[in-house]
Order: C-alpha cells, then sequence, then structure tokens
C-alpha cells in the first residue's frame, strides 16, 4: 500500500533489516537498491568478469537476505554486506585457482619437470585475449594492474579507495587485524605504482 | 610529532599527508626531500587513479533476479515445517542448541514414565488425597455460595414468585419471549447486506 510505504531515505540501514524482518517486501528491495552496485563493483573488480560477478553478487544478496535475522545491528549493513561479497569472490577465486594451479603443481604431474611447469607463479598472472578485452572495458592500464594484485589486496585497496571505507571497517570487513590493512594497502599501492611506471616506460 | 632526524615519510605519513593533516615535523621534511616528494604524489597518482574508476552497476532486472531466491518471512503465518528445520540446522550452534534440548525433553520424559511405573502405589495415594482435598473444597464453595445468596434482599421476591406456579408460568413466558427476541434481533444484525443495494437502480 502506497500510503503506508515509509520514506526510505530517512531511515537508516539498520531500520530497514527490522523493517525485512517484520516481513516487508520493499524493505528487501531497498536494502538492495542501496547496496547493489557497490558490492556489484567490488566482485567485478575483484574477479573481472561481468557475468560472474553477477551471478556472485546475486549469491552475495541471496545469502545475506535469506540471514538477515542473523545481521547483529551494532554492526554496520554495509560491514556485513562487503563482508559477505568478499567471502563469495574469495572463495569463488580459490576455488578457481583450485581448479586449475596448485603452488606445487598439477596433482596430476608425475615428474619434476611437470610439477614445475604447472605450479602457481604468484605475481606472474599472463592475462588471456578476454581479459585484455575486459581490461579494456574497465578503464585500461590501472584496471589491468589491480586485477594483477593479489586477492587480499585487490579487496583492500578497492574498499579503501573506490569505496572510501576506513581502515577499521576494512579490518572487520576482511577480518584482519588493523595494522594488516595497512600494510595490505601500502604494498598494493607500491605494486601498482611499479605496474603503471612499468607500462609508461 | 617529533621527526627522527634522517628519516624519510613512512607509509602512514603519506596517508597522512594524503588526508592533508601531515604533521608540520614532517611537512618541513617533505618541502626538502626531494625523494619523499616524489614518493609521495607518485601515490597521489595512483590514488586519484584507482578514486576515478568508472561507476559499474549491475543489469536492471537485478534485485527482481535476487527477489526471487529470498524468502520474505510472513510475521502472520506460522513458521513452516522447512523454514524451523532450516534454521535449525542453519549453524552448528543451533544444531548443538536443538539437539540438547530433545535431549532434555526426552530425558525427562523416559525419566517421568520410569518413576511412575515404579511408584505406582505413591500415584495412587497422591491421587485419593488429591480428590478427597478438591471435593471438600468444592462442597465448602458450594455452600458459601448458597448462603451468600439467600442473604441478598431479591432472593425473598424471587422465592415468592417461584412459589406460585401461576405467577412461575408467566414469568417462564416473558423469560422465553425474551429469549426468542434477542436471536431475531442478532440474526436481524448479523445478516449480510442483499447484492440489490450494490446495483439498484442498474
Amino acid at each position: 500500500m502506497a500510503s503506508s510505504r515509509p520514506e526510505w531515505g530517512g531511515l537508516s540501514d539498520q531500520e530497514v533489516v527490522l523493517l525485512a524482518r517484520a516481513g516487508q517486501e520493499a524493505a528487501y528491495r531497498e536494502l538492495i537498491r542501496r547496496y547493489e552496485r557497490p558490492v556489484f563493483a567490488l566482485l567485478f573488480r575483484m574477479v573481472r568478469d561481468r557475468e560472474l560477478a553477477e551471478d556472485l553478487a546475486q549469491e552475495t544478496f541471496v545469502k545475506a537476505l535469506n540471514a538477515i535475522d542473523s545481521y547483529r545491528p551494532e554492526f554496520k549493513f554495509s560491514s556485513w554486506i562487503f563482508k559477505i561479497g568478499n567471502n563469495t569472490a574469495i572463495d569463488h577465486l580459490r576455488r578457481r585457482e583450485l581448479d586449475t594451479l596448485s603452488l606445487d603443481g598439477s596433482p596430476h604431474a608425475e615428474t619434476p619437470e611437470a610439477m614445475q611447469a604447472t605450479a602457481l607463479q604468484i605475481g606472474a598472472r599472463q592475462e588471456s585475449p578476454l581479459d585484455t578485452v575486459e581490461a579494456k572495458e574497465l578503464g585500461g592500464a590501472i584496471e589491468a594492474a589491480i586485477g594483477s594484485l593479489r586477492p587480499e589486496y585487490r579487496s583492500c585497496i578497492l574498499l579503501r579507495h573506490v569505496e572510501g571505507r576506513p581502515y577499521e571497517e576494512i579490518a572487520e570487513i576482511l577480518n584482519l587485524p588493523l595494522g594488516t590493512v595497512k600494510t595490505y594497502i601500502h604494498r598494493a599501492r607500491n605494486e601498482l605504482r611499479l605496474s603503471l611506471a612499468h607500462l609508461k616506460e | 610529532m617529533t621527526r627522527p632526524s634522517g628519516a624519510h615519510l613512512s607509509p602512514d605519513e603519506i596517508d597522512s599527508w594524503l588526508a592533508g593533516n601531515l604533521a608540520r615535523t614532517w611537512q618541513e621534511h617533505l618541502d626538502q626531500c626531494q625523494a619523499c616528494l616524489e614518493r609521495a604524489h607518485a601515490e597521489r597518482e595512483i590514488v586519484e587513479q584507482i578514486s576515478a574508476l568508472p561507476l559499474v552497476s549491475p543489469a536492471a532486472d537485478f534485485a527482481d533476479r535476487v527477489m526471487a531466491s529470498v524468502v520474505v518471512p510472513d510475521p502472520f503465518a506460522i513458521r513452516s515445517f522447512q523454514a524451523t528445520q532450516r534454521r535449525l540446522f542453519a549453524t552448528r550452534k543451533s544444531v548443538a542448541i536443538a539437539a540438547s534440548v530433545a535431549l532434555l525433553l526426552l530425558g525427562s520424559m523416559a525419566g517421568s514414565i520410569g518413576w511412575s511405573l515404579t511408584h505406582q502405589e505413591t500415584i495412587a495415594s497422591i491421587g485419593n488425597w488429591l480428590l478427597a482435598q478438591g471435593g471438600q473444597v468444592a462442597w465448602l464453595g458450594l455452600r458459601g455460595l448458597a448462603s451468600n445468596l439467600i442473604e441478598q434482599p431479591w432472593y425473598s421476591g424471587i422465592r415468592s414468585l417461584v412459589d406460585n406456579p401461576v405467577r412461575l408460568a408467566i414469568g417462564s413466558a416473558l423469560a422465553s419471549l425474551a429469549y426468542l427476541g434477542g436471536v431475531f434481533a442478532l440474526r436481524r444484525l448479523l445478516a449480510l447486506p442483499t447484492q440489490q443495494v450494490a446495483h439498484a437502480g442498474i
């Protein structure tokens, strides 16, 4: 009913969550409206594939909204949804790495040479032609440089400089000590600086 | 904040500089140290490039696709068996709590049945005692009510009406008529309006 519809703009996330818990479908839609773009943007830049990012974002929201009763209002809703989104992305990336490569090489490799050839080379990610197209779509060199960072660095740098989250919230989202978050962000910036300097040359 | 001699800007200081709140001693160093200045400018350039990344949004039907898989709780509905089951098996903690409660209930039921089977004489004697006590309390209550009724000022008038058969018959007839009138009035009040009212004149 239109007359009973609350003015969403004036409500905090916690208040919208209370309405969702009371069974108001419009409150669920409001939470999606507020966070679909930032969560999708984070996941898109984590996995660098639009279709996959939409699937992961959908998985994130379905998980979060079906477990809305387990959300604790003393924490920020944004931290909660970003945490679920980031875990979903990291799980996916780990699964993908396990499916294709392991640090010690393929489990099916029978000789040391084969193991060496299939071992994961950290920091030497080769871009496929599809990745290159995606990078262009995303805006060029900086996107490609972010895409080559370790997933943990990527999460930190995106949350800090794209979503503008404070260090403390990033630590809460990623379940990491504050000092580690700062270190990751500084290292990520350093790696980006070196990557971009290399590209400029 | 003091600056150790010979020290260059740490990442934390560069963060402070980016946020525009670098301590004065460090700012003085930055003005003189070319290496730190280049580093700070390079970091600022990176941050500006990341912050300027284009906005990306999911497809327009994203919310509909999410909502198709979300179960919105109905606050007035009795929770379905599936929902309760899902909630019970949601986490290890909830499973442990549910198992403990079930174990407690089953344990107390088994204990109760066992005790009843081995103490039938005790149960019988308790039952007899309760029956006797209950009967006594009911009888005392009834007597109290009757004596209270007899002492009411209107009691003698009612008594004289019941004593005379003609008056009793008239009283009963009037009471029956009042009852039937009440039933009739109630039926009129509860009757649904006819369709003729809604479509009058069409």
